[in-house]
């Protein structure tokens, strides 16, 4: 058979717009009688607010302060659990939290009046640690507890594989917050056609999402809800999220004029999701010929103030959480928690890019423990076609894991290098 | 920002006399890199931004006797193409190639490091260590000062930087630096050294060092050049000599956060000035 | 206001600027070139390099005022009756474009320094693009396109 695509070096069809400049990302969209919009962020992770927006709408050019009272329907967003707000009403969980909308005729008269809005911060207890957030008397985020999740995962007897481990290594892992930094920071506009159909213009990973979200705060029907997608100036799970898709719909609606906001970068840091850090506590254990025989982890992830995608992304580092290796006695116990910190959500990887910082780290410690070579360890003990992992896979086509360490360890020189060192 | 009124300005007396005449309301931008961003964010809010790259008589280096003077608005990357700052002189051009990214280079003025008043500021430790006087111009007059002083009695709201010199070095006084940064662009700078010495065969005859970010400012490391006065530089001499730069941090920087870092930091970058003169001064080319 | 007459893209303007515009928004909001990007606002990123009497500039950092009398290439300007620069051409054949938001700004830094530099080194290369950040690709890619347009103009 003849292929048009596969094996050849094709160019995007988009990259000629792209070298040229002519590559349009919603900040580079400009429309006839536009105005700007700029959002009023918490700058405390936790307290009772009380907003003041009347002397920012006196400023001369202000056309309206939108604030939660305005949404026509129900103030509530997310991926999974519907626990943003689009604007905070009553409590803000975190810093950055959109609080207010300021629509003006220019940017410089949104910066004069953001300067006049008055919010009174009641702070009450704030919880950052996820460990001390699953703690009964912690201060609550959103409802009774914090734990949004847990993943259970139980395979085997590990009483058995503890018996038969003649080796065993125990350590805790953090992995940090980790920001996508996209290089086009978040920008958009919304405005009216004719018929009363609300368009934004956005870049987001997510166009269907946007448009059932905003029909659901603006009480639309999803037939007069348009989202259009620009060129995406990088997301990397960064734009999967709500950023200023309803704050924009609003806008336009209430207005009847096409409304545009760009964030700064530090707005952009600020609004949206990070890459879950996690603390992994770990426990493997080999037996003397060096074939593993148990693991058992738990693994605490930092959800921040909201859930987006966090039991997506725990359960699936807990799936990952044996790394590519048999291992026939495991015990996982990976949990989602709230705290007040900024939210965590999608990045490369979901959930799968943290746990190897734990489970490579054993597999090295445990073959220091036998004197044996970290890659004839890691061989003994891989993924290959017919093996089942800990979740009851089994995996029946293409496993070349082996393949690739030995080329990898081939051009590193590793094992030879390591009998040289030993 | 709130900006009512600009100026190209051509000369260095019609500045003089907007300054004289707007004090504190005005400002002056050369290359922009560090203003513009002050002005975006509101942190500076002056009414008259006056505009000075384009005045000829502020621009370039020139060698005039015993002299090198470097104009205020010369660049970074004028700094780095100039053949003045090969050779003995390599420290100026290390500096300068090491402030942050081309495009920053491009724009990013000597003047501007100095004026701008940064501890980290890159290009001061080895002029600094090169004993520079900078010259300042107002109304009313002109007034020298050694760039050691300077940072206690720094440019007036009247005042405009005009340029800064120093003696030409002789074959045998070298200059050399050396920056630790978070990654090789654009990293503000965590710490870094400048020396100037003058060998006698190994001997260190005389000699200055200036280090940038261990400080309020950058200044002279007078206890290292004590030390080092006299001495062979040879490997004892710089343990010795890292030694007494620990000991002056652990006093300056007692409580910082950032201290046990810089005192294990300090040792490889003061090696490496150190190193690097005696290599110079051995015929061997840096560059 | 103020008024500023400079060249962009070969042609001359003469117009009239409010005093806080900085070159970028004059750019982008007064003569429609949104070719510039702005990623950062504070000259870490370089999305906004444009070519400024032959030197690359972060136009986020230059006031507009600042701008009268010079000569200004963005990268609007860089393709010749129709034709691609050689630079733009190799970063689209070699991938280097993903996101795209980094590439005016990248495309311009590697055209500064093939002008000033027919042939870098590796080092050189990737020293001559340090002041333009991307987070698609890692760089490789934007080395292997320079190489490649540096071919391109030999043959020129």
């Amino acid at each position: 058979m003849k292929l048009n695509i596969v094996g050849k070096n094709i160019i995007r069809v988009d990259a000629q717009a792209k070298v040229t400049g002519k590559a349009l990302y919603p900040q580079d969209i400009y429309l006839d009688n536009m105005v700007y919009g700029k959002t009023v962020r918490s700058t405390k992770p936790h307290a009772y607010i009380k907003i003041d927006i009347s002397e920012a709408e006196k400023v001369d050019g202000v056309l309206k302060v939108f604030t939660y009272k305005d949404i026509p329907n129900k103030n509530a967003h997310g991926v999974v659990l519907k626990d943003h707000e689009a604007f905070a009403s009553k409590k803000v969980i975190r810093i950055g939290e959109p609080i207010a909308f300021i629509v003006a005729e220019t940017q410089k008269i949104c910066e004069e009046a953001y300067k006049k809005i008055k919010i009174d911060y009641e702070e009450i207890p704030a919880v950052f640690d996820p460990v001390e957030a699953m703690k009964e008397d912690a201060p609550k985020v959103h409802g009774d507890s914090n734990i949004i999740y847990h993943f259970k995962l139980r395979h085997g007897d590990i009483e058995e594989g503890k018996r038969k481990s003649k080796y065993i290594v125990e350590n805790i892992y953090k992995s940090p917050m980790v920001e996508h930094a996209f290089l086009q920071p978040e920008a958009g506009l919304g405005y009216l056609e004719e018929d009363g159909t609300v368009v934004v213009v956005i870049a987001t990973q997510y166009p269907h999402y946007d448009r059932e979200e905003v029909a659901i705060n603006l009480g639309l029907p999803e037939e007069k809800v348009k989202i259009i997608n620009t060129n995406v100036g990088g997301a990397f799970g960064g734009r999967e999220d709500i950023s200023a898709q309803i704050h924009l719909a609003l806008a336009a609606m209430v207005l009847k004029r096409p409304v545009k906001v760009i964030f700064s970068r530090e707005e952009s840091f600020l609004a949206h999701s990070k890459r879950h850090p996690m603390i992994m506590k770990y426990k493997t254990g080999a037996d003397e010929n060096g074939y593993l025989q148990y693991m058992e982890a738990e693994i605490i992830g930092d959800s921040g103030a909201h859930c987006s995608w966090a039991m997506n992304v725990l359960r699936k580092a807990g799936v990952h959480a044996t790394g590519p290796y048999v291992i026939p006695h495991v015990k996982v116990d990976a949990y989602a928690v709230y705290t007040n910190n900024p939210y965590t959500g999608a990045m490369r990887g979901f959930g799968a890019t943290q746990v190897p910082i734990a489970h490579e780290q054993q597999m090295d410690a445990l073959a220091e423990k036998l004197g044996m070579n970290p890659i004839e360890f890691r061989m003994k003990n891989i993924f290959r076609r017919g093996s089942m992992t800990a979740t009851g896979q089994i995996l029946t086509d293409s496993v070349p894991l082996d393949r690739c360490l030995e080329a990898v360890d081939e051009r590193f020189k590793f094992s030879q290098l390591w009998k040289e060192v030993k | 920002m709130d900006i009512k009124k600009v100026y190209n300005s051509k000369s260095v007396e019609e500045v003089i006399d907007l300054l004289g005449e707007y004090g504190k309301k005005a400002k002056v931008i050369a290359g922009g890199t560090d203003i513009v961003i002050a002005l975006n964010k509101n942190v500076i809010e002056p009414e008259i931004l006056i505009d000075i790259s384009k005045i000829e008589e502020l621009k370039g280096i020139r060698e005039e006797d015993e002299y090198i003077t470097i104009g205020s608005t010369t660049t970074f990357a004028e700094v780095v193409e100039s053949q003045i700052f090969e050779n003995n002189l390599y420290g100026l051009h290390k500096a300068c190639k090491m402030v942050g990214s081309p495009q920053i280079r491009n724009k990013g003025t000597i003047g501007g490091n100095i004026a701008n008043g940064s501890p980290a500021a890159d290009s001061v430790p080895p002029l600094m260590a090169l004993d520079s006087i900078v010259t300042l111009k107002s109304i009313d007059g002109i007034r020298e000062i050694s760039l050691e002083d300077y940072y206690l009695n720094p440019i007036k709201e009247k005042e405009l930087l005009i340029n800064i010199r120093f003696k030409r070095p002789k074959d045998n006084q070298i200059l050399t630096f050396a920056k630790l940064g978070l990654r090789k662009a654009l990293a503000i700078s965590r710490l870094t050294l400048s020396s100037y010495i003058e060998f006698e065969d190994k001997t260190i005859d005389s000699i200055r060092v200036a280090s940038g970010a261990l400080a309020k400012f950058p200044m002279r490391e007078k206890e290292v050049e004590d030390y080092l006065l006299g001495k062979s530089l040879e490997e004892k001499t710089i343990e010795g000599a890292i030694e007494v730069l620990r000991n002056s941090m652990d006093e300056r920087l007692k409580g910082r956060s950032t201290l046990p870092y810089k005192r294990v930091a300090i040792s490889t970058i003061l090696r490496e000035i150190l190193e690097e003169a005696l290599a110079i001064e051995e015929g061997v080319k840096a560059w | 206001m103020v008024n500023i007459n400079f060249t962009v893209n070969g042609k001359p303007y003469e117009i009239s600027i409010d005093e806080n515009m900085r070159l970028i928004d004059v750019l982008r909001d007064e003569l429609g070139l949104i070719g510039t990007k702005e990623g950062c606002g504070e000259g870490e990123c370089g999305a906004c390099t444009i070519i400024m009497d032959g030197e690359t500039v972060n136009s986020c950092l230059v006031m507009g005022f600042q701008a009268d009398g010079s000569n200004i290439v963005t990268i609007e300007g860089l393709e010749k009756d129709g034709q691609l620069h050689p630079v733009q051409r190799a970063y689209m054949e070699a991938g280097a474009v993903q996101c795209g938001f980094c590439i005016p700004g990248m495309v311009l830094s590697t055209k500064a320094l093939l002008d000033k530099n027919p042939s870098p080194s590796d080092e050189e290369i990737r020293e001559g693009i340090s002041g333009n950040l991307c987070r698609c690709t890692g760089y490789n890619k934007m080395l292997i396109a320079t190489k490649k347009a540096i071919e391109y103009m030999k043959g020129e």
